[in-house]
């Protein structure tokens, strides 16, 4: 439950519990706003954090332990960064989730499985990674460019 | 908590406030079905005080309408903010589910 700003790097500890998910999307929205980026970014940044996250909490921690998530947000490159790195269990959600189904009538449209496809739709890049103990998730995402405005 | 809502004939219209995560989807999904079940004809949920809205909420909205299919209860959506009509849009939603503008299209449909 600790939150330090070095100038525009965003380094948040959350707890393995959905109830977290409200101050991260406040921490998202103070970086949002202390760095200029455009207004409708939170709510996409949110909803992939959301995502990936509540996954984490959910199906990451047999052993119902306390646990942390590092959640750190960056811009480098004309792109925001966004780091998650937990120690669940070894899970790559952007290879082990199937593709939703987006045509079906409403009797058999199934139900969930949404989720990883909107972080894939919302974001430029998702990529994960395995180190050591710790799933590590970057995702990007392409900011407007700023200077030609 | 409950959600706003309000009725008005054979109609209830839900307000859903602020967030729909999935911390409080679950509570989301048991009122709009509670809702369904109060004998309504039709069940109108106002997107005009919602800022967000997770998968976890997409998927209680999807229960929602399943079940009101299957009771013959129409189901209208209505007034939501261009980034949750954009995920709806994305999700395929807007094929299954009618959306509407504004409240006032919501009930003459």
């Amino acid at each position: 439950m600790q939150a330090e700003h070095r100038s525009d790097h965003l380094h948040i500890l959350l707890a393995n519990d959905l109830s977290e998910l409200e101050r991260l999307a406040n921490e998202v929205e103070a970086f949002v706003e202390r760095n200029d980026l455009p207004v409708s970014l939170p709510f996409t940044i949110n909803l992939c954090l959301d995502e990936l996250i509540t996954n984490v909490v959910m199906h990451g921690y047999p052993d119902r332990g306390p646990h942390k998530i590092l959640v750190e947000m960056w811009i480098e490159n004309g792109g925001l960064h966004i780091r998650i790195r937990d120690d669940g269990m070894a899970f790559n959600p952007f290879e082990q989730s199937p593709p939703p189904d987006l045509e079906s009538d409403l009797e058999d449209r199934p139900i969930g499985g949404l989720g990883v496809f909107l972080v894939k739709e919302t974001m430029s890049e998702t990529h994960y990674r395995r180190e050591g103990m710790y799933n590590i998730i970057d995702l990007i995402k392409t900011l407007p460019n700023t200077e030609e405005a | 908590m409950a959600i706003p809502q309000e009725i008005s004939g054979e109609t209830v219209v839900l307000m859903p406030q602020q967030r729909v995560d999935s911390a409080n989807s679950k509570q989301f999904e048991v009122d709009l079905l509670e809702a369904l079940k109060a004998g309504h004809k039709t069940l109108v949920v106002d997107f005009k005080d919602l800022d967000y809205i997770s998968s976890a909420g997409l998927r209680a909205i999807l229960v929602t309408a399943k079940s009101a299919k299957a009771s013959s209860v129409r189901l209208r959506l209505c007034n939501m903010k261009e980034n949750i009509r954009e995920v709806f849009t994305v999700s395929g939603f807007d094929k299954i589910l009618a959306i509407h503008a504004t409240r006032a299209e919501a009930l003459a449909a």
